[in-house]
């Protein structure tokens, strides 16, 4: 989901659901990695028996990382993916079973999104490429044309489209040929693989990776034979994956992440030269230092802790946070927890935009709580039920906030106002010291939140990471060969770039300041998230970018490759250490860079009025049209939470406008009646036409590219190469809305199925529907039953229910899979001698359908669970307690 | 007349006799109508209640089976006959009765205050048990007129929070299939103990092989795909909340009969209800069979599983012994003897 330091937020207000994981390194001896035996005991303190990829987390990472030289071919990036995947896998030691999980086509609601991504992804790409381009010819001019060839090579190299990584492309192809490669290997060789049953749902199976996930437990759920107290862990970046874990109603569930906080402190690579220890500014495209200087520096940035999420950390939390004592009816906590997730919609999600008077870094989800403790009384009963909403309730708490929502604006506009105010004391302030400092420099104090120890599960909350040292020591880029010291005050640059890196404009030399103007004042994009424009491209440089608007709509004309790393941190809280507190690092201070002003003016009497007629063109009066986008939201909160609660409720409806009503467009929703058409996915090249911009039509089969670009193209309106950002409010482009065209289903399968016939057989192989795949060691004593039933002479049928007492607790079916061979040899996919290939493969590989159930998925806990001893103490429930009564009423109403 | 002494039962402790795990051969049902069926339908599935509620909600409503009737071994002999035909083949077993029978006869080492009278057929190297119907009907008069305590809720009422517990933690099929109306609104069910599940087990004990016949509960999750794999049932049972030693002591005794039960019919799982004095669900606890003996001995240590079995190993083989001829013989034992008699019963 969406929703800005989402993750953050929830660590704050509920600390205990956090803790680190504790990870066996390798062994070296001589130089020689001895690997973990993982067939022993987890050193976590506990098993775990089944492990959830949602691959994606691990794809973008590894193949376009942050924080090291991008893989140079797709071997390497599968290779990166492997080691990684290996990393999180020994970390977790799943006992039954490992599900690898690849985004697949996603509904039509996610698409508006992906587009938005994409398209500002495959700006960013350009830019980089420009940004590289620029930066060779400005190197050659200064050093008589002699450059090192390493700097050359890494300029050259076009930036690799993250683009690809969408269904139905060959990078997909290749994925996935990888991936059942890797995991039948890993069967065959690592001895804590032999009991595990790996399924790969791969790009070819429809939904998006963390929801066939949750289809996945839900199945499983739906079984007799489940174990109710199986303990999941789930993979992921996305913080709202502690939703579903919540949704699945599981209660022995963790979330695994990379410790973001840790990232945070840690360097980035320059994304000219791909090397570490400067930014872009300073890049000098000297030689590449030599291997075991920075290879060991590597290895240890690359090795970022993991964190888990405790789900059953929060419930308990919950618990006590939304026992109501007045209800006239008996408090269920499942039921609670449902309408907690259905609450934290509201605040974003990637479905919808979120209410403009709720923000997650005003506590949003705070309010919408309050809202609902008061009304529970009043509404008797929970507003939804396994997935479906009470819309006769809801309105209750959409009442209860249009209430507060001129209150919360004008509140949002003082503290606005506070904010600018400090900003420029302090910017004084600073002013004033840097002339009076002498620049030493020194190395500056900011790191990872310390943890305490892993069994209490408290984060330590060190300082508010956003803010920098007041004395911040001051870089000067035109200096050459830098120091170590200086290495590391780069470092702290790139974080706390805000603060630091304007106030050193001031102290560039001259020779720096051309090159960042060369530059585009462009600073690695992977933290761009929290860079505003420099002072070397002002207001003149970004005018450039202009495209004309509709006069009524606020666009600025920032790139869009200003933006943050989109995909790799969905949820943006990695390596955005200020986006929840933008006070003071994320304040534009070149009164330059003002963004344009925000004529919509929530804070002023007719907001509305002004609202409607600047976002949606729409006449002040039309109050029905209001409702109209009011109801469309409600038809799309009923939406999100069925995908959640239930699976995919349809795949072709959208949310067809690019901003969100007010609370107090929100009308007789109780006279509303919703249904959803089923309907069926896109086919993966329907989809990637749907999302990926002309830029990236490498990815697309050739036939379709044209529909593109040429003039005569009947859907060229889709793919405009240059769109307008709005920033709704907002300071950053990342944080506004890309205002493209929707995407019209009719119009794009009509102009795509002129050019079908022409696809080749490969491109409609990869166009077709997948299935998922099962892959088992001749060890597990499921091997004996699917070799018997498939392979021998009292061959049973094609497709048949396996045993769950012999898959221990694996239910579903299985289908013979007509290209693995028995007894045959495992081949590595690509490129010769990069992994190995195995004489005789002890594997095998079926498909594999899970079981499904006809009836709704009710949310309760199943019987036979046995909950795990309470984290919380009195003292924390108290003070949750405490604080539900308290908080979220701030804006009165 | 032969006798066959309780006492010393220190002579059949050590490690117990082969036991043949139970394994279900048939089934039948009697439903809402107490009309019998040889089919599954009356089978249930478990679901937890909710906590909190007063088992003595409905009292006024229960719908009582009147069992003054004598059923003998009907619905057991009929699915036997059933199954028979079915497969062409016999079933053979020495001993035919219903578990609660040979409860009563696996019991009798630690349960000196209960008498039984049952009577006994031979027939076709079968010896057919069922309880002397006379005998059931006198001692249930008796109990009922003693006084109970002061205060204290009436064998009635007690009996009814039992079938109270049994309403609130069924559903008529599996979670999945079952709507979560049904689950929510089991507390305003009308009980009826009308309907039941029973099922016809292969089991042994010692040398003897027997056929017993009983009402399961519930299931756990589903029988299993491979009918050789033993069954997840659920055995439900209340208690009154343990606070003292004295009803720590009462408990154990009462896990007896539990564990008997269930293990008779290879019932691998019993959900114990706690609840109050005046009938309140405080809490349940679910139980693992195979692990009661063992909770016993390392408590008050007042009975021993090994023991029971290895004492109806034996009583067994001295049944087989006893009864040699056709006709109908009395198995007996009174209150506080130390032995069980059986004799030819003159009556028929
Ligand atoms: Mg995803």
């Amino acid at each position: 989901m969406g929703v800005p330091a989402l993750f953050r937020w929830l660590s704050q207000k509920y600390p205990k659901i956090i803790s680190q994981v504790i990870e066996e390194k390798p062994g070296e001896v001589d130089g020689q990695e001895i690997p973990v035996s993982t067939a022993g005991p987890n050193p976590n303190g506990e098993e775990f028996d089944n492990l959830y990829l949602d691959m994606n987390g691990i794809v973008h990472p590894c193949s376009h990382p942050e924080d090291r030289p991008p893989p140079s071919t797709e071997e390497e990036m599968m290779l990166a993916i492997f080691k990684y995947t290996d990393r999180v896998v020994n970390m977790v030691r799943p006992r039954k079973l490992l599900l690898i999980a690849v985004d697949g086509v996603a509904p039509r609601a996610k698409m508006n999104q992906q587009r938005s991504r994409r398209f500002r992804s495959a700006q960013e790409a350009a830019q980089k490429d420009e940004d590289k381009e620029e930066f060779l010819k400005m190197l050659k001019s200064q050093n008589n044309g002699v450059v090192h060839e390493d700097a050359t090579a890494m300029a050259q190299k076009k930036t690799w489209d993250s683009n690809a990584i969408t269904p139905g492309t060959p990078f997909m192809d290749i994925l996935a040929a990888s991936l059942r490669y890797w995991c039948a290997y890993k069967v065959n060789t690592d001895p804590a693989w032999e009991k595990v049953k790996v399924i790969i749902s791969d790009a070819t199976v429809p939904g998006e990776g963390e929801h066939k996930i949750m289809e996945f437990i839900r199945s499983q759920r739906s079984s007799p034979e489940h174990d109710p107290n199986t303990r999941h862990v789930m993979y992921g970046l996305d913080a709202d994956l502690i939703m579903l874990g919540l949704a699945t109603h599981e209660p022995h569930f963790r979330v695994l992440r990379e410790d973001v906080f840790f990232q945070e402190s840690k360097a980035r690579t320059c994304h000219i030269c791909g090397q570490k220890g400067h930014i872009a500014e300073a890049c000098k495209g000297e030689a590449k230092q030599k291997e075991g200087d920075f290879g060991e520096k590597d290895k240890a940035l690359t090795d970022k802790p993991f964190i888990w999420l405790h789900v059953s950390v929060l419930r308990e939390y919950l618990e006590a946070e939304l026992h109501v004592p007045q209800a006239t009816f008996r408090f269920d906590l499942e039921r609670a927890l449902d309408d907690w997730v259905f609450m934290c919609f509201f605040v974003g999600n990637d479905f919808l935009p979120h209410l403009p008077s709720l923000d997650i870094r005003e506590n949003g989800i705070d309010t919408l709580i309050a809202i609902w403790r008061d009304n529970i009384p009043l509404m008797g009963g929970y507003v939804t039920k396994d997935g479906h909403v009470d819309l006769e309730r809801a309105q209750f708490i959409l009442d209860g906030l249009a209430k507060q929502e001129d209150a919360i604006f004008r509140r949002r506009r003082q503290t606005e106002e506070r904010r600018d105010a400090n900003a420029k004391r302090r910017k004084l302030e600073e002013q004033n010291r840097s002339r009076s400092q002498n620049n030493t420099v020194q190395r500056g104090r900011r790191g990872s939140p310390d943890y305490s120890s892993p069994s209490s599960g408290t984060i330590g909350r060190a300082k508010d990471p956003s803010i920098a040292p007041a004395d911040m020591p001051l870089f000067v880029p035109g200096k050459g060969i830098l120091t170590k010291e200086e290495r590391a005050v780069t470092h702290d640059m790139v974080v706390n770039r805000g603060t630091v890196h304007k106030a050193n404009a001031a102290n560039k030399s001259a020779a720096a300041a051309l090159k960042s103007q060369l530059l585009g004042g462009q600073i690695d994009p992977s933290s761009a998230n929290q860079t505003e424009p420099s002072a070397g491209d002002g207001a003149d440089g970004s005018g450039q970018n202009n495209t004309p608007q509709s006069a009524d709509v606020t666009t600025t004309p920032v790139s869009a490759s200003r933006k943050r790393k989109a995909e790799l941190m969905e949820d943006g809280d990695a390596g955005t250490p200020s986006r929840d507190s933008p006070d003071v690092s994320n304040k534009p201070q070149a009164d330059s860079d003002e963004p344009p002003p925000d004529n919509v003016r929530l804070w002023e009497e007719g907001y509305a009025d002004r609202y409607y007629e600047q976002k949606f063109n729409v006449d002040p009066k039309d109050i029905a049209f209001r409702n109209n986008v009011a109801r469309a939201y409600v038809e799309g909160l009923a939406w999100v939470l069925l995908y959640y609660f239930q699976g995919c409720p349809s795949w072709t409806w959208y949310y067809p406008y690019h901003y969100a009503p007010f609370a107090a467009d929100f009308v007789e929703l109780d006279k509303m009646n919703i249904k959803f058409e089923k309907g069926t996915p896109f086919k993966p090249f329907e989809q990637l036409m749907g999302v990926l911009p002309a830029a990236s039509n490498h990815a697309i089969p050739e036939v379709f590219r044209s529909l593109m670009s040429d003039e005569d193209s009947e859907i060229l309106d889709f793919y405009p190469t240059d769109f307008p950002i709005d920033l709704n409010g907002k300071k950053f482009a990342w944080q506004g809305v890309a205002l493209l065209p929707f995407i019209d289903a009719k119009r794009l399968l009509e102009a795509m199925a002129t050019r079908y016939p022409l696809l080749s057989a490969d491109d409609v192989a990869r166009n077709a529907l997948g299935k998922d795949v099962l892959i088992m060691s001749n060890r597990h004593p499921l091997y004996e039953e699917i070799a018997t039933n498939f392979y021998s002479k009292r061959q049973g049928s094609p497709k048949y229910k396996i045993n769950p007492r012999i898959s221990e607790g694996l239910a579903g079916k299985v289908e013979k899979n007509e290209d693995y061979i028995p007894q045959s040899s495992l081949i590595f996919p690509l490129e010769e001698g990069v992994m190995p290939n195995l004489d005789e493969d002890n594997s095998i590989s079926v498909h594999y359908e899970m079981p499904h159930s006809v009836h709704i998925h009710k949310s309760m806990i199943l019987r036979g669970v046995k909950s795990a001893p309470p984290t919380l103490d009195r003292a924390d429930i108290e003070a949750t307690k405490g604080r539900a009564n308290s908080s979220g009423r701030s804006h009165g109403g | 007349m032969s006798n066959f002494a309780i006492q010393p039962v220190s002579r059949f402790a050590g490690s117990s006799a082969a036991i043949r795990r139970p394994k279900e051969i048939a089934y039948f049902s009697y439903d809402d109508d107490h009309v019998f069926h040889l089919d599954e339908r009356s089978l249930r599935y478990y679901y937890p209640p909710n906590l909190g509620v007063d088992l003595s909600k409905g009292f006024d409503t229960f719908q009582q089976l009147d069992d003054t009737a004598d059923d003998h071994l009907d619905g057991l002999l009929k699915t036997i006959i059933d199954l028979e035909q079915r497969t062409g083949t016999k079933c053979t077993a020495e001993v035919v009765t219903w578990r609660g029978m040979m409860t009563k006869i696996m019991a009798a080492p630690f349960d000196n205050m209960s008498g039984f009278e049952m009577n006994a057929t031979r027939f076709q190297d079968s010896i057919f048990i069922e309880e002397n119907h006379e005998h059931k009907l006198e001692s249930r008069k008796q109990q009922h007129a003693q006084p109970s305590r002061r205060g204290a809720p009436s064998q009635d009422l007690m009996s009814f929070w039992g079938y109270k517990f049994e309403t609130l933690s069924l559903i008529p099929d599996q979670w999945d299939s079952t709507s979560r109306e049904v689950i929510e609104t089991r507390e305003n069910m009308v009980v009826n103990n009308y309907a039941q599940y029973c099922s016809v087990v292969k089991t042994g004990i010692g040398k003897a092989r027997m056929l017993i016949g009983g009402e399961v509960d519930a299931l756990w999750d589903c029988k299993p795909d491979n009918r050789d794999d033993p069954i997840n049932w659920v055995e439900l049972k209340t208690s009154a909340e343990i606070a003292n030693d004295k009803d720590t002591l009462k408990y154990e005794r009462k896990l007896l009969k539990f564990w008997i039960q269930s293990f008779l019919l290879g019932v691998p799982k019993i959900i114990v209800g706690f609840r109050s004095q005046n009938g309140i669900l405080q809490r349940f606890e679910e139980l693992e069979t195979k692990n009661i003996p063992g909770m016993v001995k390392r408590g008050k240590g007042i009975w021993d599983g090994n023991l029971c079995i290895n004492f109806t190993a034996a009583f067994l083989d001295w049944l087989k012994q006893t009864i040699t001829t056709d006709g109908v013989w009395r198995i007996r034992r009174r209150e506080r003897s130390p032995v069980i008699e059986i004799f030819r019963n003159e009556e028929s």
